[in-house]
């Protein structure tokens, strides 16, 4: 019997939509509203609710400029954000590693029953 | 969501936001070479027909005009663009430094009383640098070899001391010409195919 320990999972990560934005954001130094709407490929009011939420964590980091008539919200991602995915990505990464070789055990009791 | 599925989501969206890189700025180097080469042709032939002392502070204008241009061609990048990338970031932190120092130089070494012995090697050697960087970082070799070839250039300037002095600023020129005008316009060139690329 195996005596995996499961990494915790960050639950403010274990989104789709804020794990899109935090991913991208960790690649690139900083990127505007339009920018993230268009990657992650989700609505802006969603996309909206969801840097909120990042922002009030201490994830990201957002400032709001204005050009004319319109403003531009740009989004950074913070040390602490930046920490808390890349832990959030190993925690992954030895999660599945763990399943790989349960799986193949799996395959190889059933191959010796047959 | 599985924890295969949050895997292929992060190397998904990695991959997205690398892939999508058409390297920006192509205005910048020109935005800073032309007003460059300008001042310093102004100042050289004021100090022919003149000889006067202020005629040697005329290079102020370089950040006067290079400074805001830099700030309007970089909105203009980030409107276009939407995102800085981090190697973006890097290259301009570089050369706001390069533009610091070259700046601080200028000012100490007018007052030092030494500006028409060093400052033309002194601007050049930095210059060079950034440009050799520049080119390192967008693996673009244009750059890198105009980089080192005005390092080199750099040095000719020493060569006009005395009364030569002035000479010194047809060498910056040169300096200028080739580590900021031509790889800025190959630069442009460059960006202006990989964007059309891009968008086939």
């Amino acid at each position: 019997m195996s005596h995996f320990k499961f990494p915790v999972i960050n639950p403010l990560l274990h989104s789709d939509l804020r794990l899109k934005i935090m991913v991208a954001l960790d690649s690139l130094e900083s990127a505007d509203f339009m920018y993230l709407c268009q990657i992650t490929d989700s609505t802006r009011g969603n996309l909206s609710i969801q840097i909120t939420t990042l922002k009030d964590a201490g994830y990201l980091d957002v400032s709001k400029s204005g050009i004319g008539r319109f403003s531009r919200t740009v989004c950074r991602i913070t040390r602490k954000g930046r920490e808390a995915l890349h832990a959030y990505e190993d925690g992954l990464r030895k999660m599945f590693e763990e399943e790989i070789p349960q799986k193949d055990n799996l395959i190889i009791n059933k191959t010796q029953e047959l | 969501m599985t924890t295969t599925d949050e895997l292929s989501v992060i190397s998904q969206i990695r991959g997205e936001v690398k892939g999508n890189r058409v390297p920006t700025g192509e205005n910048l180097f020109l935005a800073w070479g032309y007003p460059t080469a300008f001042f310093l042709l102004v100042e050289f032939f004021a100090l022919i027909l003149w000889d006067k002392i202020w005629c040697s502070w005329i290079w102020l204008g370089i950040p006067l005009v290079g400074t805001p241009l830099m700030v309007y061609f970089l909105n203009e990048d980030y409107e276009r663009t939407h995102r800085r990338t981090l190697d973006q970031n890097v290259i301009l932190q570089m050369w706001i430094f390069v533009g610091f120092l070259s700046c601080l130089g200028g000012v100490t070494m007018g007052f030092a009383g030494v500006f028409p012995m060093l400052y033309c090697t002194f601007q050049g050697l930095l210059v060079s640098f950034g440009c050799l960087m520049t080119g390192l970082i967008l693996h673009f070799r244009p750059k890198t070899v105009c980089g080192i070839f005005g390092s080199a250039l750099s040095f000719v300037s020493l060569f006009f001391q005395g009364d030569l002095w002035p000479w010194q600023l047809l060498v910056a020129v040169l300096v200028t010409i080739l580590t900021l005008i031509i790889p800025g316009h190959l630069f442009r060139h460059y960006v202006r195919m990989e964007r059309k690329l891009a968008s086939l």
